[in-house]
């Protein structure tokens, strides 16, 4: 099975909802982003060990949600395949929640800015965390320029997710005995 | 903690049993399965047949209130899940999952074209058997004997035009069949306009086909599925 087609190669491509649009397009540049952080979570997956099966889930079910998140992103407003998509709200959000507090309470207090990066685990959880806010920006940005569906659910669940992200990463030094390197101005 | 989640359509497999095979030409067959109580999808969406770790998508071709689940299938002698179908006794059990994916028709002001190759018709026939008329519709094949399901195309379509890529040059054509390929045809015969366009079949076509879209009709909406 091979995996290329070859309809993208003078440089536009089809949305979910059907239209055709340069591969700048902001909803193209969203999707990207989106895609990305799923990838960067890919490569955090793989880097977790084996016994950490119950987190990979997690992250995991994350990914899944995520895939949703970019179909949202890549269907025009008022498209009827709107229809067929897995629905984002509250409750994606405070799973996150419910999965900062979690992770949160098996953590040391914070009160200063820490240094992204220690165990290869945390890196990657920080990298997908920059990541996200990124993809974040891109969705604000493409919401400026024109609407996006479930805009607020989609923006929440990234901004949760990145705070999310942020304690895995300290999750992750810590399970490998590895303390928080404070910043020091 | 689970982040919640449904419809992960890998997480719904269920059983079905193999009912009824018609062979529709030479290497395409048609087969019917039965048909779980629950299972719900849109004209133009696929199940996708496990079995021993291989995954086979196929798109179904009956409506969604038939009581059966119909799919075509192009039997590929190299084809590990094909062969399978082409030879499985009737009574067989299979498990599937589904259904997947997003071409389903979609209600629009701009005129649809269908543009199938093969066995690319079938999310075609589902959607014609759900009562979608009117649309135009180009069927590429190499040879007459691959026209299966003519009749119900010619009844739905506003302009159904067989294109038979492989015919002798001099031989006789079906009526209303265009000798050469979906994309010549549509080079040389689609007015200008905006059109949504709707492309199944191999990748080849889908790739020839977009590219002209944007070259030709600009405005169109172009809705993919591949056939591998």
């Amino acid at each position: 099975m091979k995996t290329y087609v070859g309809s993208g190669d003078r440089g536009r491509t089809s949305l979910l909802s059907g239209e055709r649009v340069e591969k700048s397009h902001g909803r193209v540049e969203a999707l990207g982003e989106v895609d990305e952080l799923n990838s960067v979570l890919g490569a955090l997956i793989a880097a977790l060990p084996q016994e950490q099966g119950e987190l990979r889930g997690e992250l995991e079910g994350i990914q899944v949600v995520l895939f949703h998140i970019g179909a949202w992103v890549a269907a025009s407003p008022g498209s009827p395949i709107l229809e067929m998509l897995q629905e984002i709200g509250p409750d994606h959000t405070r799973a996150l929640e419910a999965a900062i507090d979690r992770i949160e309470a098996t953590l040391p207090p914070l009160r200063s800015f820490i240094l992204p990066g220690g165990h290869p685990t945390a890196a990657w959880a920080h990298i997908a965390r920059a990541v996200c806010r990124r993809a974040e920006r891109q969705v604000l940005r493409l919401a400026a320029a024109e609407p996006v569906e479930r805009l607020g659910s989609v923006i929440a669940y990234l901004n949760r997710l990145s705070d999310y992200l942020f304690v895995l990463a300290r999750f992750c030094n810590r399970l490998h005995g590895i303390s928080d390197k404070v910043w020091h101005k | 903690m689970t982040i919640p989640f449904s419809g992960n359509s890998l997480t719904n497999p269920f059983v079905v049993e193999l009912l009824q095979r018609s062979w529709l030409s030479e290497k395409t067959f048609e087969l019917e399965l039965s048909r779980p109580g629950t299972f719900r999808f849109r004209p133009g969406q696929k199940i996708r047949f496990l079995h021993k770790g291989l995954e086979r998508d196929y798109s179904l071709v009956c409506s969604p209130d038939s009581p059966r689940l119909s799919l075509c299938v192009r039997h590929v002698p190299a084809g590990l899940v094909s062969s399978i179908l082409a030879t499985a006794e009737i009574g067989t059990s299979f498990t599937l999952t589904g259904p997947h994916g997003y071409f389903t028709f979609q209600r629009s002001p701009r005129p649809p074209v269908f543009v199938a190759t093969g066995t690319g018709v079938a999310p075609f026939l589902s959607m014609t058997r759900a009562g979608v008329a009117g649309f135009a519709m180009l069927h590429g094949v190499r040879t007459a004997g691959e026209l299966y399901y003519r009749p119900d195309f010619c009844a739905a379509a506003s302009l159904y035009v067989p294109c038979l890529s492989h015919a002798s040059p001099g031989s006789a054509l079906p009526p209303g069949a265009y000798r050469g390929r979906v994309t010549e045809y549509l080079g040389e015969h689609l007015p200008p306009g905006a059109y949504d366009f709707y492309l199944c079949g191999r990748r080849e076509m889908i790739r020839d086909v977009t590219l002209l879209v944007d070259e030709r009709f600009p405005d169109s909406p172009v809705y993919t599925e591949i056939f591998y």
